[in-house]
């Protein structure tokens, strides 16, 4: 693995990040269209996912078969993230109902290609609650491998103890959520 | 690529005095990565190198598949679409340091730049 992306054996995820991301993407998919979130956190050999970002708005598309996030919500998201050394650890976005939670070509293809990266698809428009049910996958190898349930079950731990930001991303800036 | 020690050292050749190139100190972000690229450049160095060496540092490269994916540095908000500037031209004179963020943009079928890029 290159040296500029520290090798991860596991993703501790604080509980918070799941409920939220949830929240933030079932308005999109009750509509019949694709939402996601970034996670992020610290990227070491255990990582530690602790913020999440909700894109919408300018520079978002959501539609029935196709989430995508414009070169300006990214860097918004890089200007905002890098001060508080977080990094971009997963990539999370739903599958309307009626479209299995599997990495399609699109997918698989049009998102960020790094050693390490996490990706997870919701079904039924973010109505699966239980992550378990999720497509998980992780860029290896220059292409994303579907987890099993067992590397679900080893790599993928859930911290119900740690904190979690939430944020929300557009092309001109980061704001935060107030809950 | 420089010698720091060179910086703003005034030289005489061959009877004309030579002010030798001023050294930028370059950084990048990339998102994905907890690492940040750095590096020395002449201000005479032309952006496209610095966008080169960042994505090798990253690990990452412009393709065409179905669609044409191309890395840009970004600087102060703004796409830098023109990588032919050096950093002189981009900072003005007088500015030593300069920060970028390395960003993909992903244009959906063939385009007039498709030649430009590798095929993976």
């Amino acid at each position: 693995m290159p040296a500029s992306y520290p090798s991860v054996e596991k993703w501790v995820i604080a509980a918070g990040i799941f409920r939220r991301t949830l929240d933030g993407v079932r308005p999109s998919g009750r509509s019949g269209k694709e939402a996601g979130a970034f996670w992020l956190g610290r990227r070491e050999a255990t990582a530690h996912i602790c913020a999440v970002v909700l894109p919408h708005g300018i520079g978002v598309e959501e539609q029935r078969g196709r989430w995508a996030v414009s070169p300006e919500v990214f860097s918004a998201i890089t200007r905002w993230a890098k001060p508080r050394n977080f990094v971009l650890l997963a990539i999370v976005h739903t599958h309307v109902r009626g479209v299995p939670p599997i990495l399609s070509w699109t997918d698989r293809n049009l998102g960020v290609r790094v050693p390490g990266m996490l990706s997870a698809v919701i079904g039924n428009g973010g109505g699966d609650s239980d992550h378990r049910r999720w497509g998980w996958y992780v860029f290896e190898n220059e292409d994303y491998r579907s987890l099993s349930e067992q590397e679900i079950r080893a790599r993928i731990q859930i911290d119900p103890a740690s904190e979690c930001e939430v944020w929300t991303a557009d092309a001109s800036a980061v704001q935060a959520v107030r809950t | 690529m420089t010698n720091p020690g060179m910086q703003n050292e005034v030289t005489a050749q061959q009877g004309h005095p030579e002010i030798e190139r001023e050294i930028v100190r370059v950084s990048a972000d990339y998102l994905p990565s907890p690492k940040e690229f750095h590096h020395n450049y002449q201000d005479e160095t032309v952006v496209e190198t610095v966008r080169i060496d960042a994505m090798t540092f990253f690990g990452v490269k412009d393709f065409q598949d179905r669609n044409i994916h191309k890395f840009f540095l970004e600087f102060e908000s703004r796409v830098l679409e023109n990588t032919s500037q050096t950093l002189e031209q981009l900072l003005g004179r007088h500015r030593r340091s300069a920060h970028f963020n390395l960003i993909e943009r992903v244009t959906q079928g063939g385009g007039s730049n498709a030649s430009e890029l590798s095929k993976r």
